[in-house]
């Protein structure tokens, strides 16, 4: 009798707490969408890794093992015993089991151990290889969009100009270089011809010690210059034409006649009405750019020698480093979702469009 | 203002592509060849399949090895030089030509046909079908492709352009698919789709001869684009050395030369043709790309 | 010719090419009309006729690359002021607009920037126009305007453009046109994206304003009915020709012009019979291949052997009205040719 009442009270309570709750997610549908499409690709990426991988031809043990005899100078049958306790492997484990011990290594953080070389995964190599895919990539990133939406701005308005001319010789021309071939000529002029620059690596291992000191700093620049100005060179063209395009649409548009004839100056036109506008679609485009940096371009790397995480994954697909691979792809994967997740969180903040869903 | 009423009129001739095959494929002839940038790019490309078709036939290539005449400077009798070996890297790179141009076609092929059906029947039918090719296009946006080249090239083993290209076209087509999707849906609100709809015409109907025409001048653009991006996908998986099938293609002469070492200046040399034909065939797909969509796109005319 | 007092702004003999790059396109031909001070005029043709480029040549807005080829226009200020307009220098002109002359945009969703607020758009206007006025005296006027169209001006001054109605944007585009007191307000097209309904509140406010205020108005339709029920002088034009000009009532009355008559054959009425409106047989003409005669002479139903060869003059007439026809008014006596 008496826990009749409570009981209402309960269900009344849950009702409103399930209301509330229902209120919550709706009146966030757009950022819970956007999680949850996020979260399902990153789920789906993580399988279609597994198995294209799986696909490889040749049994990881066996690779292993073959070393190990080479190494330790042991018998086949001893080394692929020890190549299974080493690496883990249960023989009788069959590709289900191997894809929830792999998963569940994910959700402890690991993303891939190599069995190639003791102490050395995807964690590790991460920790050491970003900073430097980073530090060029970046730069150069940011190079090229700021002088990309300048110079795309301007040559939007002079469109019969020289410098329109100049501007699409340019991204024609940069447009129809491969990037890695760009890095290639830079390489053979500046480095092996005129040897103003050196060929690879991040900095003179031999004469400078890592850490905050400016030998350092200056080395690391030094070997910087030509990766970044060919990164530059490369992403340059394609901004001014994604500035210039965006510019020329939004110039056709009635706000930009209606801000004339209200007696706006040139200036105020460019800034608040052209500018403002043309960015907004460069803004996406600028986050998917960003996410992409994370896997590092695996060739600019190999031809520039250069320590990042792109000419990682090249050497270790060549090496048939299958698991670290694995991690390496997954990490890079998942930057471009998580980027690109947050790209379209803040987009609202920044076109007030959609900022009512 | 005058103009752009014109150009709008011209553009809805596209839907009078049904009509009279014979004399619009000769309107189109014209139309086509109406643009410089379409000629010239277009020039090119067909000097490049003459090169590929009868180039060999007039200097055939000789792979054997004749290390006298290795790291010849370029004269009448080798116009391009020798290689290591002492090849001639003129008649080598002739003889890659067919092999380049046929991944580039075949690549473009597989890319568009993929991704303009996916996107089509995505964009179309809308529902759970549009979720899953959304969900599975998303997987292939979201992993970075050269890398997935590289591990594609070790589970295949390359050694036809048809492979290759396979490879390329798998990772590449998803851009595509979700560019062409977003264009049937604003077609599908379209009146005279509706009106398609309203009158119980079959759905191949609807795909086929009312929504395919309409995107065609973007799957046509799009085909030149996936050849340009095809040659950068080829040559960048021969420069890491996953696909030494063919020993003349364009990138693997490069790869070839740059690891023979580029601080020998002759190595430099041979690899400066190959490099040279690459830039000069990205430019005419470049150059067609553009013609293609000043002439399919009118809107750009009044600039 | 009338004094100039009672006129606020005289087209003399105007041309207006669009240099392509191929040829060039001349979009208004030899067009000489003035605007009278405190009333309505309105031009009325086909979209191409002309009529916005000639409307926009006011303020030098004419879309690019359109320029003024030929003809002088000249703008007669309340204070008796005369100003050569295609004579000022940019900064002059930067000046006048808005200030004189402002303009309501036949596309009000998009003639509003998108990313910025109504009162950031309204208080940039004020500053390049140089009026520093304290917060308190801005927000004032601002709120003012908008109760002058019947808008809540707390809630549209905070708003960005996509947040309101079509009607709204349409009003708020009024009330920004009056914000420097303009003398002359150009109208193009102010209610094609609108439904009826609204179509009529908002000439009934634009009336009001024209009434209350004494600012003039120049509107651009092709909607003929518009014309009778709000416009006290007409202009009509045709292949960038002004074909015939005078005051409402003659112009619809007389009927004198044949392009006139079938504009307003072709008009459906609510009260007439479907099966009594008559479409003008032909289409516009393209402004690149012009007839050799008259331009309306191919679809002109009273077309003689001389409109194929020659281009009729305009004619004025003692009433004030104009035409450019061999049959305009055969019986009256012109007064003056050319």
């Amino acid at each position: 009798m008496q826990a009749a009442p409570a009981a209402v009270n309960a269900t009344g309570k849950g009702k409103r707490l399930l209301a509330a709750v229902v209120k919550f997610f709706r009146k966030n549908s757009y950022f819970f969408a956007k999680v949850g499409i996020s979260l399902l690709t990153l789920a789906l990426s993580i399988i279609a890794l597994f198995f294209l991988l799986r696909m490889i031809p040749g049994d990881i043990v066996e690779l292993y093992a073959l070393k190990l005899q080479n190494q330790q100078g042991i018998t086949f049958e001893r080394a692929y015993e020890l190549a299974a306790q080493l690496l883990n492997y249960d023989p009788n484990e069959n590709i289900f089991q191997a894809f929830w011990r792999y998963i569940g290594g994910l959700f402890r953080g690991e993303l891939g151990t190599s069995y190639l070389e003791t102490g050395v995964s995807a964690n590790s190599l991460i920790a050491t290889r970003l900073p430097w895919t980073l530090f060029i990539s970046s730069v150069s990133l940011f190079l090229s969009f700021f002088i990309g939406v300048a110079v795309g701005g301007y040559v939007a308005q002079k469109r019969r100009g020289a410098a329109n001319k100049a501007a699409s010789a340019f991204i024609a021309v940069s447009g129809s270089v491969p990037d890695y071939l760009i890095a290639l000529i830079l390489v053979i002029v500046f480095a092996y011809q005129l040897k103003w620059f050196p060929a690879q690596n991040n900095y003179d291992a031999f004469s400078v010690t890592p850490g905050f000191n400016l030998p350092f700093l200056g080395s690391v620049l030094y070997h910087a210059f030509l990766p970044i100005l060919s990164y530059t060179i490369v992403q340059t063209g394609n901004w001014i034409l994604h500035m210039r395009g965006s510019c020329i649409g939004v110039l056709g548009e009635d706000y930009i006649l209606a801000a004339r004839a209200r007696g706006l100056s040139e200036r105020t036109i460019r800034t608040k009405y052209m500018k403002k506008n043309a960015l907004l679609p460069l803004v996406t485009q600028f986050g998917v750019s960003f996410g992409a940096l994370f896997g590092g371009a695996t060739l600019m790397e190999s031809i520039f020698n250069y320590p990042g995480i792109g000419l990682e994954i090249s050497n270790r697909i060549i090496s048939k480093d299958y698991m670290v691979v694995q991690g390496l792809i997954f990490f890079s994967a998942a930057m471009v979702i998580l980027v690109n997740l947050v790209v379209d969180l803040i987009y609202p903040l920044v076109d007030p469009r959609v900022r009512k869903g | 203002m005058m103009n752009k009423t014109h150009s709008t009129s011209r553009f809805s001739a596209v839907g009078a592509f049904f009509q009279g095959l014979g004399s619009s494929a000769a309107r189109g002839c014209r139309k086509f060849f109406s643009n410089g940038k379409t000629i010239a790019g277009f020039a090119i490309l067909a000097f490049f399949v003459l090169v590929a078709v009868f180039g060999p036939l007039i200097f055939p290539y000789d792979p054997d090895t004749d290390m006298a005449s290795a790291y010849l400077m370029p004269s009448w009798e080798h116009p391009f030089g020798t290689d290591w070996l002492g090849r001639d890297v003129f008649r080598q790179v002739i003889a890659g030509t067919g092999s380049v141009l046929e991944i580039a076609f075949y690549s473009a092929v597989f890319t568009v046909v993929l991704g303009t059906v996916l996107g089509i029947v995505s964009g179309y039918l809308g529902g759970w079908v549009d979720k899953v090719i959304m969900a599975v296009t998303n997987i292939f946006l979201s992993i970075p492709s050269f890398p997935i080249y590289l591990l594609l090239a070790a589970i295949v083993t390359i050694n036809t352009p048809v492979s290759l290209s396979v490879i390329i076209s798998i990772w590449s087509w998803a851009g595509l698919c979700r560019a062409v999707r977003v264009q049937i849906m604003s077609l599908k609100e379209r009146d005279f789709i509706q009106i398609c709809s309203v009158m119980h015409m079959s759905k191949a109907h609807i795909i086929f001869k009312e929504l395919l025409p309409n995107v065609f001048s973007y799957i046509a653009i799009n085909f030149v684009m996936a050849m340009r991006n095809a040659i950068m996908a080829s040559v960048g998986i021969m420069l890491v050395g996953l696909a030494a099938y063919d020993p003349t293609n364009w990138g693997a002469i490069i790869n070839a030369a740059r690891t023979k070492g580029l601080m020998n200046v002759k190595n430099i040399y041979i690899l400066l043709y190959p490099l040279l034909c690459i830039v000069v065939f990205q430019i005419s797909t470049l150059l067609l790309a553009n013609g293609l969509d000043e002439t399919l796109n009118p809107r750009l005319k009044v600039m | 010719m009338q004094t100039h007092t009672d006129h606020i702004a005289l087209f003399s003999h105007v041309s207006i090419d669009y240099p392509l790059k191929k040829y060039t396109l001349r979009a208004v031909t030899d067009v000489t009309f003035a605007l009278k001070r405190g009333a309505v005029t309105a031009l009325v043709g086909e979209s191409g006729s002309g009529k916005t480029t000639i409307a926009s040549s006011l303020i030098r807005c004419i879309s690019e690359p359109g320029r003024v080829a030929e003809g002088d226009i000249t703008f007669y200020g309340s204070g008796g002021e005369e100003t050569r307009l295609d004579l000022l220098s940019d900064k002059e002109m930067r000046a006048f607009r808005w200030r004189k002359v402002s303009m309501v945009f036949q596309a009000a969703q998009s003639a509003l920037n998108p990313v910025l607020t109504v009162r950031e758009q309204f208080s940039e206007t004020l500053e390049a126009h140089g009026e520093k006025l304290a917060k308190e005296e801005r927000e004032a006027r601002f709120s003012d305007l908008l109760d002058y169209v019947k808008l809540d001006a707390e809630r549209v001054l905070s708003s960005y453009p996509h947040e309101l109605s079509g009607g709204m944007k349409q009003r708020v585009m009024i009330a920004f046109a009056l914000l420097l007191d303009p003398e002359l307000i150009i109208l193009d097209e102010p209610t094609t994206a609108l439904d009826v309904i609204t179509q009529n509140y908002i000439f009934t406010l634009l009336k009001k304003i024209n009434r209350e205020k004494g600012i003039s108005m120049l509107l651009m339709t092709h909607d003929i009915s518009v014309v009778a029920k709000f416009a006290d002088y007409v202009g009509v034009m045709y292949g960038g020709r002004l074909m015939e000009y005078g005051d409402v009532r003659t112009v619809f009355h007389r009927r004198e012009h044949p392009y006139t008559a079938g504009l307003i054959g072709a008009t459906p009425s609510i009260v007439g019979d479907i099966s009594q409106m008559k479409p003008i047989e032909g289409s516009p003409p393209d402004l690149l291949d012009l007839p050799k005669g008259c331009v309306f002479a191919p679809r002109c139903p009273k077309c003689r052997p001389v409109c194929l060869t020659e281009e009729p003059p305009m004619r004025e007439f003692e009433d004030g009205s104009m035409g450019k026809c061999y049959f305009y008014r055969e019986g009256d006596h012109a007064d003056t040719a050319g």
